[in-house]
């Protein structure tokens, strides 16, 4: 077990990948942005330079060279940058990557991974601090990976690079200086399955992405400050959702918050909600809270991006009301 | 290895498009949900002589005008049918109906319905053959209509900067009366690729034999890795090419009106006599001393056996069980 930042473990993950099959090609720069982490990738340059493909700023045409290089026997990596980016590729990602198994009669696959940063990440204003994961769930044929700590996004993103559909890993531009215990050499997480990050018996707390280190912060304080002992349930994948292990815990505890940074409306917090109210809503005691972001952009000033920015506070109102 | 034209063979791939063209209009009336048919009746000659061409291992994409196409490049007539009538035995088992023909056996890697879809998948072919160091190439087959996307001159951008081994084959039939199907400032649609350094040619895409000539060039270009190669073919669009209803507006192909101008039937006769390709392509090769005249015929009946067995194939196909509905979304 080594103590590794966010961006470290992510390049692990991909360096580990590329060394396995070389048939994985990673398209795009910049793969930890121009923050402190961004020499992170180096070794990757270093070690696989001619594996990595600096595109032009195409995002429409590199999705779907992407993905008819997948359907033609690449796996290819395709690093966005801002979430916002890939609006470009928009059909690309949902009418042609999406559809090909299906429509082909599964003649075809598309194996291509898209990897983005989201959410809110301090001056971002409205273009570049979007959560669009609800977006990319609301379409079959995409699976949508949400790592929320460093062991977990070096074990998904090389199970997301061995998937045979396309892939979506949408990593929080906050993350990548979060520090963590890491296990040595390769190992995979599968997606679809679900982590308990902290066990506790009187409410459920499923939280997405960056939402899940928030909800850990209000857990400790629930627990110091009101005697709440909150489960902090981590899905890690939007699809395939892990239905059992989030209706489990809300059977043990009778309650649940959901949190995702999306705006609320049509979100992934929302698809849980009504997920557990239908298969589940029998072992509910009080009505499910949600936490994520009001409907309207991210505005650039400070006080007003924290205000519409969902935090632990946030997180511990909603357990005090589903207790109260 | 180059392959070299074989006239009977090109000649017969342009008739097996047509019948098979011809069939989708019979069927149309009796099974309306097809919807509105996109036929490829008038370009034969370029879609045949790309297909023959092209070799084992070499992957194609078109647009939704695709049904000629997946043919010439040898995919069944019968699963082709079934898939258009959204049968079991349909080549995407009628998940992907008549715009999504797609055959992984024949190299026909995908069809997209939306405009300019194909272009960008197909320079992702020609990626991965790059990166995998194989000889084969890749081919986009696109009208002029999807250079007013912007992912074209993307692609276009792309393919040019990493020198994929892709052949873009655009034919241009935006000459007939109706709304154009392109608008481009341009003044010619070879100044888009030639902005971007592709080299550009320009083909009489009604012309078998010259579209033989000047895709075998231009491939024999791609695989020796010179990059990519841009052939505008022109085209004057077939009659019917829009059409809504069930009609035949230029009658059902009569071969002997290769050297018979009273066989030919239809509304718009005199598309026919001076564009189909079909009539074009039959006469020269009896004139020139190429095939006979019941050579022509035993071609044209042996390839209706095999349509009507086709269509008898798919229409005796089931639909698929309604449990298959939502299944095989993933891998």
């Amino acid at each position: 077990m080594t103590r590794k930042t966010f961006a470290a473990a992510l390049i692990d993950g991909l360096y580990g990948s590329l060394a396995a099959d070389p048939n994985i090609t990673i398209i795009g720069r910049g793969m930890l942005g121009h923050g402190a982490h961004d020499s992170e990738a180096d070794r990757l340059q270093a070690d696989f330079a001619d594996r990595i493909i600096d595109p032009p700023t195409s995002e429409g045409a590199v999705t779907s060279m992407a993905t008819g290089a997948a359907m033609a026997g690449l796996r290819p990596f395709f690093h966005f940058g801002t979430a916002s980016f890939a609006y470009e590729a928009w059909n690309q990602i949902v009418n042609e990557a999406a559809n090909i198994h299906y429509m082909s009669g599964g003649q075809f696959s598309a194996p291509v991974t898209f990897h983005m940063f989201h959410g809110v990440r301090g001056g971002g204003a409205p273009q570049h601090s979007h959560s669009p994961q609800a977006m990319y769930a609301n379409c079959p044929g995409l699976e949508v990976v949400l790592p929320s700590s460093p062991r977990d996004v070096k074990g998904l993103i090389r199970t997301a690079l061995k998937s045979d559909n396309p892939t979506l890993i949408i990593n929080h531009t906050k993350l990548l200086g979060l520090e963590g215990d890491v296990p040595d050499g390769d190992f995979d997480i599968p997606l679809g399955e679900a982590e308990v990050k902290r066990p506790g018996g009187d409410v459920t707390i499923v939280a997405t992405s960056r939402m899940v280190q928030v909800a850990l912060i209000a857990a400790d304080a629930l627990a110091k400050d009101d005697k709440i002992e909150a489960e902090v349930v981590d899905p890690r994948c939007a699809v395939p959702l892990d239905k059992a292990t989030i209706c489990t815990s809300v059977a043990k505890t009778g309650r649940l918050v959901v949190a995702d940074e999306g705006t609320l409306m049509c979100s992934i917090a929302s698809e849980i909600a009504a997920m557990v109210a239908e298969e589940a809503f029998s072992d509910l005691k009080a009505p499910i809270k949600r936490v994520g972001r009001p409907a309207s952009p991210v505005p650039f000033s400070p006080p007003l991006e924290d205000a519409v920015t969902p935090s632990a506070a946030d997180i511990i109102d909603a357990v005090r009301g589903a207790l109260a | 290895m180059t392959k070299q034209l074989d006239r009977a063979d090109l000649f017969a791939r342009m008739l097996r498009m047509r019948r098979f063209e011809e069939t989708v209009l019979h069927l149309a009336p009796e099974y309306p949900y097809i919807g509105r048919q996109h036929l490829y009746i008038g370009a034969e000659a370029s879609g045949a002589a790309a297909a023959s061409v092209l070799q084992s291992g070499d992957l194609s994409h078109t647009t939704h005008r695709n049904h000629g196409f997946v043919i010439a490049r040898g995919a069944d007539p019968g699963r082709a049918f079934a898939e258009i009538l959204g049968r079991k035995d349909g080549l995407n088992g009628g998940h992907g109906g008549p715009w999504h023909l797609c055959d992984k056996a024949a190299g026909f890697q995908s069809t997209s319905a939306m405009v300019g879809g194909s272009v960008g998948l197909a320079i992702g072919a020609a990626f991965a053959l790059q990166q995998q160091n194989k000889d084969a190439i890749s081919v986009a087959h696109f009208g002029d209509g999807t250079l007013d996307e912007g992912i074209t001159y993307e692609a276009l951008n792309l393919a040019a900067l990493f020198s994929l081994p892709i052949l873009f084959l655009c034919e241009n039939n935006s000459k007939a009366g109706q709304r154009p199907s392109s608008m481009l400032a341009a003044k010619k649609l070879r100044d888009v690729p030639e902005a971007l350094s592709i080299p550009s040619v320009l083909a009489d895409g009604a012309d078998a034999e010259a579209m033989f000539a000047v895709i075998t060039e231009a491939v024999g270009k791609i695989r020796q890795g010179e990059g990519p190669v841009f052939i505008e073919a022109t085209l004057e669009r077939w009659p019917g090419s829009h059409q809504t209803g069930f009609g035949f507006p230029t009658g059902i192909t009569d071969v002997t009106m290769a050297w018979d101008e009273d066989k030919i039937a239809g509304d718009h006769p005199d598309w026919v006599r001076q564009y189909d390709p079909i009539r074009r392509y039959g006469r020269a090769l009896v004139t020139e001393g190429h095939l006979s005249k019941d050579e022509i015929l035993a071609i044209d009946n042996k390839i209706n056996d095999e349509i009507a067995a086709a269509r008898a194939f798919a229409e005796a196909s089931p639909f698929p069980e309604a449990e298959t509905a939502s299944g095989g979304v993933f891998a």
